[in-house]
């Protein structure tokens, strides 16, 4: 028994059981979907793994407090900046007072008097971590003589109107916090160069610790609702024009990556749906058929999803678009096994010989393109990139499905009587085209195919240059308030761009001390040579227990009474006030405590307030786990060059010291070379799996040659289309080429495999070119209807295959069946009903 | 003997500020029109001075003298004579503090919008009434001869540095004394002498450290 006889059977006489096998199927799905759903939200999981760059920057996101960090932004009118000075401090204490807000930083820490306080709170241990000849010079100053000296020159300095008196004693009254805190204010400076007010005084910059429990999506959206609520009246009390209030950082955007999820499913599914929809009707003005197209596709998509949640555990974000692919691909099954089917019933055969006559004539064509469909997206294993690697199984297990499904469920909603004939313009249109077409294929081929040519040396050609997007805005989702509040932010912010990190895990504290006091040194010497503009490092802060030890010895040298006294007496005999000499008293006390070896010295970490805005500096450097660090190199160019990247890949690296090399631009010009290879190398072996599988099919050269000729003017045509409307391609919608070889090489497949065994021309090549037209039709709309969604990955995918699946219908019907005619003629034979 | 002179200045300026009388608007109007033309048609000033500080730092107040030379808009120089003496230049850029008896200098820049900024505009308020208007509000009194100014800043960034700035000008218009008190409590008394509007060499406003002058940058470049 045939294949096409069992399913004919099943699907006549077997009906019961066949909805019971489908009953069972769907609540074993839904099972799966509603015990196991869970969403990766993670925008970087759908960059591929294996990439230094981007390993470290998933570090950097999960494992720093940035991770928490909000950036908030008041933006005000030019007349308005002296107001809005006076309402920034307002708006502080707000945000200070939100449940969700840990700390605050609203203005440089060292012009606040609690800022100068954890600077002093945090002195000792800075001071004892100096190095001996810092060290050395820096006691010294507690010398009685110095002390005297120093103190009278602080007065004559007030006498002469200096504010450095002022500012010097307000944090440092006994002269040793500003030599210990040096090397710390060193490397904060690459943070000054990024203020919290604009030049124009018109935009104030607030950054926020929040407390959200985790970084998972449902937390960010949580977080962001309380967040979005504080701002709607966060502008109480402001009395001057229109305020904005902008807020920007991980949460924010991945509250709104994940809500915009949601709507991606609805309007890319429901837009498939129309479109494939109001395609397939206008084919066949066939209800019922539509509605078993419908529930078939479903049902592919609900067995993809939990098979996908099965293997995988979760799915990433850019899967969502997998529904609105499916249907659009899976679609073209039941147009071609409708088409054929209604042909039967028009040829006057019954149910169960229309369904035998359309399984048994289309099923291998059905089996080869769901294979060269599932292939091509199995290709996706290939880019090491989580999401996508998860979008092509989906995709390969429900296309798989949706061959089966269409070649058998979707009969069970098919009348059993036979339809009524009616008139149908399509399929009268590509009848007549399809007629002149292989009578005179002369003509058509003189059109399309000098198009094509023209097309492909367009795509060819350097000029104009296809645009390759590789900036951090390639990635932002469309329409999206954080990205608008960051541009604006960056916009109004003479920022500098964003600097290339080096990230150190050290075993215990000493070895991440000396780690980076010799990449300190290192990169010191690269900014002397010109080769990066600054830097920034841990070092100040990552303590040696070694120097501790060893500089605490030294204090012993120290004669603390005298040096007591002389402060007493100087302040008394300079006319200072003794309060402003009461932290050098304690300081002193504190001091003379470490001689007792016993004694243990303070932790930094342990004496910065948990509220200090010093931590939001702090926190740039260290991660959760203290020995896990960062610094920041700021470059004399944003990265944006392959000679770029190797230049900073070569220098920064100190032998002996294992560092990964990251950040956002660094990793993304990382990544080029690898998209390069996605376009080129995984293409290329796409095509020559395509080629292969039609010498197996066709088994005659001239139709190979006519099918690949085919393929490669459709890329053509879709590169030059995007050269034209100035499409660009980004590291993801690359992607789009091999797909569109999979799908594009289904429609040669169909037109060529009938040509082969036609025997009709009419009954057979015309009665598959419609159902061909409408599911490419249906596939671009399918894809197309990504376009909509607000994720510009899936966005730029969608276009750019829907780009291509145009060129690739366009080819087959006006090159491919003109070709095949002219190299295989075969005689027109018109009949009449 | 100290103690009676200080009750004797303490009713001086009782009666001074009981006898001044407000201005109207008006008057106010006509007044800063008066100080305007004046100041245009020499834009420059240069006076002795007699200063006394109680800052928040030390127990007991400082007095020092010198001599100052302004140029609107923003060009000043100050020279403090006697046991501690300094020499304090600003060109709108930037802003040197020389002090000989240490062979040493600061260096500060300015116009960005620092503290310092506020600091220096505060400084040079009683001699720079132009525009007063837009950086303070302002309200004035007239005495026997002459007039008081009161300002209070506008600008939030000025008021954390002054909190009230008080200019005495005599029947000429010419500044006769100015009283700073800050937020933090800290109050200068400036007696101005001997102003005259003669034309000020450009070479007055800049300053080049001597050779062997140790120079600091306390709020970095």
């Amino acid at each position: 028994m045939r294949i096409s006889d069992i399913i004919a059977y099943l699907v006549t006489r077997r009906r019961g059981a066949m909805w019971m096998a489908i009953g069972g199927l769907t609540v074993a799905s839904l099972m799966v979907l509603v015990t196991r759903m869970r969403l990766d939200t993670e925008v970087l999981n759908l960059l591929p793994k294996g990439f230094e760059s981007v390993e470290g920057l998933k570090v950097y996101n999960r494992d720093f407090a940035q991770v928490r960090e909000l950036t908030f932004a008041l933006r005000c009118a030019p007349e308005d900046a002296d107001k809005l000075e006076e309402f920034a401090p307002q708006f502080a204490q707000r945000l200070r007072a939100q449940p969700w807000c840990t700390r605050i930083l609203a203005g440089a820490p060292i012009e606040t008097p609690d800022g100068i306080r954890d600077l002093q709170s945090i002195a000792l241990p800075l001071l004892l971590n100096l190095e001996p000849p810092a060290f050395g010079e820096t006691i010294a100053l507690l010398e009685p003589a110095r002390i005297r000296d120093r103190l009278h020159r602080l007065h004559q300095e007030i006498e002469a109107g200096s504010p450095r008196p002022e500012m010097e004693l307000s944090l440092d009254p006994l002269g040793v916090i500003g030599p210990a805190l040096k090397p710390f204010a060193e490397n904060a400076s690459i943070q000054e160069e990024q203020p919290l007010t604009s030049s124009d005084r018109t935009t104030r910059v607030f950054l926020v610790v929040t407390n959200q429990p985790t970084i998972g999506a449902f937390d960010c959206q949580r977080l962001m609702e309380k967040v979005n609520a504080f701002c709607q009246t966060a502008a109480t009390g402001w009395d001057g024009g229109k305020l904005e209030v902008l807020v920007t950082g991980r949460s924010a955007y991945v509250a709104e990556i994940s809500l915009s999820m949601r709507h991606d499913i609805v309007i890319t599914l429901l837009g498939s749906i129309l479109l494939v929809g109001g395609v397939f009707y206008a084919g066949f003005r066939r209800w019922l058929p539509l509605l078993g197209m419908g529930f078939s596709l479903l049902l592919c998509c609900l067995i993809a999803l939990a098979a996908g949640l099965l293997i995988f555990g979760e799915l990433n974000m850019v899967t969502v678009g997998f529904c609105a692919i499916l249907i659009g691909l899976g679609v073209d099954f039941a147009i071609l096994v409708f088409g054929r089917y209604q042909q039967a019933r028009d040829d006057g055969l019954n149910y169960e010989a229309a369904v035998r006559d359309a399984v048994s004539n289309l099923g291998r064509a059905v089996f080869f393109g769901a294979l060269t469909t599932a292939v091509g997206f199995l290709a996706l294993l290939l880019a090491q990139s989580g999401g996508f690697t998860q979008l092509g199984v989906l995709i390969a297990i429900g296309i798989s499905f949706a061959g089966v499904l269409m070649l058998t469920v979707f009969f069970l909603f098919l009348p059993r009587r036979a339809p009524q004939i009616r008139h149908d313009w399509i399929f009268s249109t590509v009848k007549s085209y399809v007629s002149w077409t292989v009578r005179r294929p002369a003509p058509m081929l003189w059109i399309a195919t000098p198009l094509l040519l023209a097309l492909t040396a367009l795509a060819l050609s350097p000029r104009p240059r296809l645009l390759f997007d590789v900036s951090t805005h390639s990635m932002e989702p469309k329409s999206s308030a954080a990205g608008h509040a960051l541009q604006t932010i960056m916009a109004k912010m003479p920022t500098r761009w964003e600097p290339v990190i080096g990230i150190v895990r050290a075993e215990n504290p000493q070895e991440l001390h000396d780690a980076w006091h010799k990449i300190a040194a290192h990169w010191s010497e690269l900014q002397a040579a010109g080769k990066i503009k600054s830097f920034s490092t841990p070092a100040a802060l990552a303590l040696s227990p070694a120097r501790l030890t060893s500089n605490r010895l030294r204090l012993q040298a120290i004669d603390f009474n005298a040096t007591r006294q002389a402060l007493q007496t100087s302040v008394v005999s300079e006319g200072f006030t003794p309060a402003t000499f009461a932290p050098a008293f304690t300081l002193l006390e504190q001091l003379q405590r470490t001689l007792d070896p016993a004694a243990p010295i303070p932790d930094w970490r342990t004496e910065l307030a948990p509220s200090s805005s010093w931590w939001f500096l702090v926190d740039r450097y260290f991660a959760h786990d203290p020995l896990l660090t960062t610094g920041f190199v700021s470059t004399n160019a944003p990265v944006e060059t392959q000679d770029q990247k190797q230049m900073l890949r070569k220098e920064l690296p100190v032998a002996g010291i294992p560092m990964s090399l990251s950040g956002w631009s660094f990793t993304l010009t990382d990544l080029v070379p690898w998209s390069r290879h996605q376009l080129i190398f995984i293409s290329t072996l796409m095509a020559i799996f395509d080629a292969s599988l039609l010498a197996f099919l066709y088994r005659d050269w001239r139709l190979w040659l006519i099918q690949l000729a085919t393929l490669a003017m459709s890329i053509g045509g879709m590169i030059a289309s995007m050269k034209l409307l100035h499409i660009p391609l980004n590291l993801l919608n690359v992607l789009a080429f091999r797909l569109v070889l999979a799908i594009g090489v289904d429609y040669g497949i169909y037109v060529l495999l009938v040509w082969q065994r036609a025997t009709k021309l009419e009954h057979d090549v015309a009665g598959v070119v419609k159902p061909v037209l409408l599911a490419g039709l249906t596939a671009i709309c399918g894809f197309g209807s990504l376009g909509f969604a607000n994720n510009p990955t899936l966005s730029g995918l969608g276009v750019a295959c829907a780009i291509g699946l145009s060129w690739s219908l366009a080819a087959t019907i006006f090159f491919t069946l003109p070709a095949a005619a002219a190299v295989e003629p075969k005689i027109w034979r018109e009949e009449v009903s | 003997m100290f103690k009676v002179l200080l009750a004797a200045v303490a009713l001086l300026l009782t009666y001074s500020f009981a006898s001044a009388e407000p201005l109207s608007p008006g008057e106010l109007k006509t007044l800063l029109a008066r100080i305007r033309e004046k100041r245009s048609n020499a834009p420059q000033v240069q006076a002795s001075f007699q200063e006394e500080k109680n800052i928040h730092l030390l127990n007991k107040p400082i007095s020092s003298s010198g001599k100052v030379w302004f140029q609107a808009p923003n060009k000043f120089r100050r020279e403090v004579t006697g046991n501690s003496p300094s020499v304090t230049v600003g060109d709108g850029q930037q802003l040197w503090i020389y002090y000989p008896n240490f062979k040493s200098a600061e260096h500060y820049s300015l116009g960005r919008r620092s503290p310092l900024d506020a600091g220096i505009a505060a400084l040079t308020a009683g001699l720079n009434l132009e525009n007063v208007e837009s950086t303070y509000h302002l309200s004035a009194s007239q005495k026997e001869k002459g007039f008081i100014l009161d300002l209070v800043p506008r600008n939030p960034s000025m008021k954390r540095f002054l909190q009230r700035f008080k200019v005495d000008l005599n029947d000429s218009l010419q500044v006769e004394r100015t009283e700073m008190l800050q937020p933090n409590g800290d109050r200068i008394v400036t007696v101005y002498s001997s102003e005259t509007r003669a034309p000020i060499p450009a070479a007055t406003f800049e300053f080049t450290p001597p050779a062997g002058t140790e120079i600091t940058t306390p709020l970095g470049r």
